[in-house]
């Protein structure tokens, strides 16, 4: 296991969380504002409010600042993929799971690269809301 | 918005305008991370990142401030949420890969293309879309392709700006 540390020391098989939290309007609000999705869905009333899917990049970070507390390490992380699938809607109120398990850590050209695989589930039942891919650059070199 | 029962035709494509990416919607995103982990209704700020900071950008082999790829994601994300609405909160899936660096006041358009669609069991479509940004000069900065079920059961709450 290599977490505890900085995000560049995870190692394949180490898992992160589950973390648990509510999804509350101001997340989904402020989020949603940030990035310019002014739609009812994202920025209405709070009866009205669903998760934005993007929101989970979120969760990797929450998940990240728990289990590598020290930050990214010697190099600054570049993110290269996004992989989401929406099962059921998240609604503000929800208590939720997230967890996430590093599936790929591999080289290529000089470039060392982190797959996690993550999961949002509803505390109550286990249902499943979310299922993510994130595919992040440790070791990023600009091209000469 | 379309009619979520009305079918769009493959081939049928929607575009957002022509967005700069300026400093400030990095730095937007950048911000939104601490603010939204705090979670207690004020803003709040993180040290220096290559999104935001000139000096660490290029402290890490970078000619400038790039935006967060997460950005592009959500452009496009927006644009099928004015084509499809909610749904795309309950239903989908997104798939997005940054394939070139975004710098400040680059321009970005973010687009969807219909690449396939059948007709479920329960009355709805279920789409393929091909999805990216591109700049003005036509260059893609982000691609990836998207799955849309419109079928009754996993619509939500309806929007409506989107036009083909």
């Amino acid at each position: 296991m290599a977490v505890g540390r900085y995000t560049s020391d995870l190692e394949l098989g180490d898992v992160m969380g589950p973390l648990e939290y509510t999804l509350s309007p101001f997340v989904v609000r402020e989020y949603a504002h940030s990035n310019e999705l002014h739609h009812p869905f994202f920025q209405g009333r709070k009866d009205e409010l669903m998760m934005p899917p993007t929101l989970i990049h979120l969760d990797k970070l929450r998940l990240y600042r728990h289990a590598c507390p020290m930050g990214a390490g010697p190099d600054a992380r570049i993110h290269y993929e996004y992989d989401c699938t929406m099962h059921e809607a998240v609604r503000v109120g929800e208590r939720v799971a997230v967890s996430g398990k590093v599936v790929e850590r591999f080289e290529k050209r000089g470039r060392m690269t982190v797959v996690i695989a993550m999961e949002l589930r509803a505390v109550s039942d286990g249902r499943l809301f979310v299922s993510y891919r994130d595919t992040v650059l440790l070791s990023y070199k600009p091209k000469d | 918005m379309k009619n979520q029962a009305q079918q769009i035709s493959i081939g049928v494509e929607f575009r957002t305008p022509p967005r700069p990416m300026t400093r400030e919607r990095m730095r937007w995103y950048v911000d939104a991370q601490p603010t939204i982990a705090a979670d207690d209704g004020r803003i709040h700020t993180q040290p220096p990142t290559i999104h935001d900071d000139d000096d660490y950008a290029e402290s890490q082999g970078l000619p400038g401030i790039i935006a967060d790829g997460m950005i592009s994601t959500n452009w496009i994300q927006g644009l099928l949420c004015d084509v499809f609405g909610s749904v795309i909160a309950s239903q989908s899936r997104l798939r997005t890969k940054y394939i070139a660096p975004i710098y400040e006041d680059q321009i970005v358009i973010a687009v969807v293309r219909v690449s396939s669609v059948t007709a479920s069991q329960t009355g709805g479509f279920l789409y393929e879309l091909d999805v990216w940004c591109e700049d003005d000069t036509g260059k893609k900065l982000t691609v990836g392709n998207s799955s849309v079920d419109t079928s009754p059961q996993s619509q939500g709450v309806k929007n409506s700006h989107a036009s083909a």
